[in-house]
C-alpha cells in the first residue's frame, strides 16, 4: 500500500525534510492502520465494520446522496435547504476543528522553542472566560470595534497566563511543565470561582450571560449550521505562524534556541527573551481557541467548558510534527473523527470510545514510525530530527 | 497512469459508501417508522442513572410499540445541539434529552425542528410549547416514601436528612416530604420521632461541599441519629458514605443510589427515586398516539429496593411502605408539603 498522491519536490521546512507527499505518508498510513484496528475493536463490540464506517464518513463529511439531491434543488427550485441540510456534517467537522487547529499550534510553537506547554487547557479557559467579559460586559459598541477587542482580549488573558511559566522558567529555571501544570488548576479553580460568582448570570446554572451580537463571530449559514469565521481565522493564524517561523528572524531565532540553546546563546541570542516571548504567544494562540468558542459557537461560557482540547492539542502538535501546516491537518482529522463519531453512534450503534481508541493509537504510530515504517516495508528516510522538549534545568 | 488508478480506486470506495448507506438506516421520515432517539447528559448511557434509566425507557418502547430506539452519548456540553440535530436531521420522532443542563439546547432545537417531539427529562417549561414536553417528578411524594420509612426504621427515634439549599425548589420538596413522611408514620404507630433536615445554603458550593455533607452527617449521628437522607448532589452522596461507614442507615436520592454509590450500599436503606424509565416510556406513548401533551408531564416518585438489607426490613414496615405509595399514587394519600418554600 503505497501512498499515491504526487510528491511535488516542493521543501516544506521542518516537517521532517524530505518532499511533502514522504512527510505525510506515515501519518497516513498510521491513520488508515488504527482505522483497521479500530475495526477489531468495533467487531468486538459487536457492531457492523462497514457500517460503522461509512456512518463515520457520513457523519464527517455529509451523504452523497444528499449532496446530489441538494445540488439538483438547488437548479430546479433555486431552494437552498436541500443543500443546506447535506453540508451540515461536513461544516460541523470544521466547527470542531477549529478550537483544535489554535490550540495545536499553540503547543507546537512551544515544541519548536522546546518548551512543553501543557498549560494550553489552561489558557483555553482563561481565553474563554476574558473573551466572554468582553463580550457581555461592554454594550453599545460596533462591531467592529468590539469583536477584535474580544478576540484581543481572549488572546491577552492565554498570554498572560503563558508568561508566567515562561518567566520562571527563564528567571529562575523553573521547568515549565510542572508550571504549566499549576497553572492550569488555577485556572480551573478560578473559572469555577468566577463562574458561579462575579461571571455567573441570573439562575442557578453556572454559566455566563450570554455575550453582545456585536462580539461574535459571523456565521455564514442559517441555523443549525454554526460554521463562523473562526474557522477562516484559525486557517490564517496558522499561516502567520509558519511565515513568523520560517520567514522571519525572530522565528529563526526560537528554533534556534529550540535547536540548541547553548548554541544559540553562543551566537548571541537571548534566551531569556525568546522563553518568555514563545509563552506569552503560545498562550494567546490557547486563549484564541477559548475565545473562537465563546464568539463563534458558544455565546456564553459554562462549568466544564472544554472537553480537554488543550490536552488534545499536545497530540496534535505531535501529529503534525510542530509545523503549523501539519497541525491543520492533524486538526481537520481530529475534527472528522470526532464529529463524525456522532453519526456513528447515531445510526451504527458504535459507542464514541471508539473514536478515541482510534486517536489513540493514531498518535501511537505517530510517535512511534518505526511500526508503521516496519509494517509497510517502507524505506526508512533520514529525518531532521525536531527537538521537542528538554529535560530539567538548562 | 497512477493518477488514473486512484481515481478509480476513490470511486470504487465512494461507491461503497453509498451503497452501505442506503441500506444501513431505517428510514424515520415513513409513517410507519417510529424513531426514538435519545441524547445523554455529559456521561454515558450506562451510568446507572438519569441516562440509563431514561434509556431503558426508549428500549421498552422499542418492545412494546415497536420503535426504533438510538443513543448518542455525549462528550462535550457543546455538542447538545449537534447530537440533537443529528436525530432531527434523520426525522425521528421523538427525541428524548436527559438533564436539567440540557434544557437550553432542548428549547433551541424545539424551535428549529417543530416536526419533532421532545422530551426533556428532569427539565421544567417555564411557558407551554406544543412540541416539548418536560418530565418532572413528585419530589414531595419521593421524600415522603422515605421518610416514613426512615421513621419506621429508626431505633433511637431521630432521623436526618442532608440537603441542598431549601430555595431550590425540588430539594424543598424532598426535605419537607421527607419530614411530613416522617410524620406519617409516627402517627400510624403512635411514636415520635424527631427529624433534623439540614439544608445547605445558597452558594457557589451548595452541591459540591464534600466537607459540610461530611461534617454535618457526622453531627447528627453524634446528636443520637441513625438513618440518614442525603439528597444534594456530591453534598448529599459525602453525608450518605460518611453516615454508611460509621454504620448508620443511609438513604440515596433520584435513583437507586445503592448502584452509584457502592461505598454506601451495605447499609443503604432505600432510595427516593424518580421513575423515571415509566415516565419516559409513557410520553413515548402519547406522541406514538398522536397525543403529545407539551408543557409539563408530572412522572411517578417511588422508593427503592432494599438490596443488602431486604432481611433486616420487617415484614409491617414493607406492607406500610406499599400501602403509603399506593395512596399516594391513587391520590387518597396527600403529602402536604407546599410545592415551594413559602
Amino acid at each position: 500500500m503505497t501512498e499515491k498522491k504526487k510528491s511535488k519536490s516542493k521543501s516544506s521546512e521542518g516537517i521532517g525534510g524530505g518532499s511533502l507527499g514522504e512527510a505525510l505518508r506515515v501519518p497516513a498510513l498510521a491513520v488508515l492502520t488504527g482505522l483497521i484496528i479500530g475495526a477489531i475493536a468495533i467487531v468486538a463490540s459487536g457492531s457492523n465494520v462497514f457500517e460503522a464506517y461509512s456512518a463515520l464518513f457520513i457523519g464527517a463529511f455529509g451523504d452523497p446522496v444528499r449532496f446530489f439531491s441538494g445540488f439538483q434543488q438547488l437548479f430546479t427550485t433555486g431552494e437552498t435547504a436541500g443543500l443546506l441540510r447535506a453540508i451540515y456534517p461536513f461544516t460541523e467537522s470544521l466547527v470542531t476543528a477549529t478550537p483544535y487547529i489554535f490550540a495545536g499550534l499553540s503547543v507546537a510553537l512551544g515544541f519548536r522553542c522546546g518548551l512543553f506547554n501543557i498549560g494550553a487547557e489552561g489558557q483555553f479557559f482563561i481565553g474563554a472566560l476574558c473573551s466572554a467579559f468582553v463580550g457581555y460586559s461592554i454594550v453599545g459598541l460596533p462591531a467592529y470595534i468590539h469583536l477584535p477587542l474580544a478576540l484581543l482580549a481572549g488572546a491577552a488573558g492565554g498570554a498572560l497566563w503563558g508568561i508566567v511559566p515562561g518567566y520562571l522558567k527563564a528567571r529562575f529555571g523553573a521547568h515549565e511543565v510542572v508550571n504549566t501544570i499549576m497553572m492550569n488548576w488555577i485556572a480551573f479553580r478560578l473559572s469555577d470561582w468566577l463562574l458561579n460568582g462575579p461571571m455567573k448570570a441570573s439562575g442557578f446554572r453556572p454559566v455566563t450571560p450570554n455575550i453582545e451580537h456585536t462580539a461574535e463571530l459571523p456565521r455564514f449559514f442559517p441555523d443549525p449550521l454554526r460554521l463562523n469565521w473562526g474557522f477562516i481565522l484559525a486557517l490564517i493564524v496558522a499561516y502567520v505562524l509558519y511565515w513568523f517561523l520560517f520567514k522571519t528572524t525572530l522565528g529563526f531565532e526560537i528554533r534556534s534556541v529550540g535547536a540548541n540553546p547553548d548554541a544559540a546563546r553562543y551566537a548571541g541570542m537571548n534566551i531569556i527573551r525568546n522563553f518568555v516571548l514563545v509563552m506569552a504567544l503560545a498562550g494567546g494562540l490557547a486563549g484564541l481557541a477559548g475565545a473562537s468558542q465563546v464568539l463563534g459557537v458558544d455565546h456564553w461560557v459554562g462549568q466544564g467548558f472544554s472537553a480537554g482540547y488543550g490536552f488534545d492539542a499536545i497530540a496534535l502538535a505531535l501529529l503534525g510534527k510542530s509545523h503549523p501546516f501539519g497541525v491543520v491537518l492533524a486538526a481537520l482529522l481530529f475534527g472528522f473523527l470526532r464529529s463524525g463519531a456522532t453519526r456513528m453512534q447515531s445510526m451504527a450503534g458504535v459507542p464514541i470510545d471508539i473514536i478515541s481508541i482510534i486517536q489513540g493509537l493514531v498518535i501511537i504510530f505517530i510517535a512511534a514510525p518505526a511500526i508503521i515504517r516496519w509494517l509497510y516495508r517502507l524505506k526508512s528516510v533520514k529525518v531532521e530530527e525536531t527537538v521537542l522538549t528538554r529535560g530539567w534545568g538548562k | 497512469m497512477r493518477t488514473l488508478q486512484a481515481a478509480r480506486a476513490g470511486w470504487f470506495i465512494a461507491a461503497l459508501f453509498l451503497s452501505a448507506c442506503v441500506s444501513a438506516t431505517p428510514d424515520c421520515a415513513s409513517k410507519d417508522v417510529f424513531c426514538v432517539g435519545l441524547v445523554t447528559n455529559i456521561g454515558k448511557i450506562n451510568d446507572k442513572s438519569f441516562n440509563q434509566s431514561a434509556w431503558e425507557g426508549g428500549v421498552q418502547s422499542q418492545r412494546e410499540l415497536g420503535s426504533q430506539v438510538q443513543y448518542i452519548e455525549t462528550v462535550d456540553p457543546k455538542d447538545y445541539d449537534k447530537n440533537i440535530a443529528t436525530f432531527a436531521d434523520e426525522n425521528y420522532d421523538v427525541i428524548v434529552t436527559v438533564g436539567f443542563s440540557m434544557s437550553e439546547a432542548t428549547l433551541k432545537a424545539a424551535g428549529l425542528y417543530p416536526k419533532v417531539n421532545f422530551i426533556g427529562v428532569d427539565q421544567f417549561q417555564d411557558e407551554e410549547i406544543p412540541n416539548v414536553t418536560g418530565l418532572i417528578f413528585p419530589e414531595d411524594q419521593a421524600g415522603f416514601l422515605v421518610g416514613a420509612l426512615a421513621a419506621m426504621m429508626s431505633k433511637t427515634h431521630q432521623i436526618g436528612a442532608v440537603c441542598g439549599p431549601d430555595v431550590i425548589p425540588p430539594i424543598w420538596r424532598f426535605g419537607e416530604g421527607y419530614r411530613a413522611g416522617a410524620a406519617y408514620a409516627d402517627s400510624l404507630q403512635s411514636a415520635a420521632t424527631k427529624v433534623l433536615i439540614a439544608y445547605h445554603e445558597n452558594n457557589d458550593i451548595a452541591f459540591t461541599d464534600v466537607e459540610w455533607g461530611a461534617e454535618t452527617a457526622k453531627s447528627m449521628m453524634d446528636q443520637g441519629v441513625d438513618v440518614i437522607f442525603g439528597c444534594g448532589g456530591v453534598t448529599g452522596n459525602s453525608a450518605i458514605t460518611t453516615a454508611a461507614g460509621a454504620g448508620a442507615y443511609v438513604i440515596g436520592v433520584d435513583t437507586d443510589q445503592y448502584l452509584t454509590l457502592p461505598e454506601a450500599a451495605p447499609r443503604m436503606l432505600s432510595s427516593a427515586m424518580k421513575l423515571i424509565t415509566p415516565g419516559v416510556l409513557n410520553l413515548i406513548r402519547l406522541a406514538r398516539e398522536g397525543n403529545f401533551p407539551g408543557g409539563n408531564h408530572l412522572g411517578e416518585a417511588g422508593y427503592a429496593p432494599y438490596h443488602d438489607l431486604e432481611s433486616e426490613v420487617p415484614a409491617d414496615v414493607k406492607e406500610i411502605m406499599e400501602e403509603i405509595k399506593a395512596g399516594l399514587f391513587d391520590g387518597s394519600l396527600e403529602t402536604g408539603v407546599p410545592s415551594t418554600k413559602p
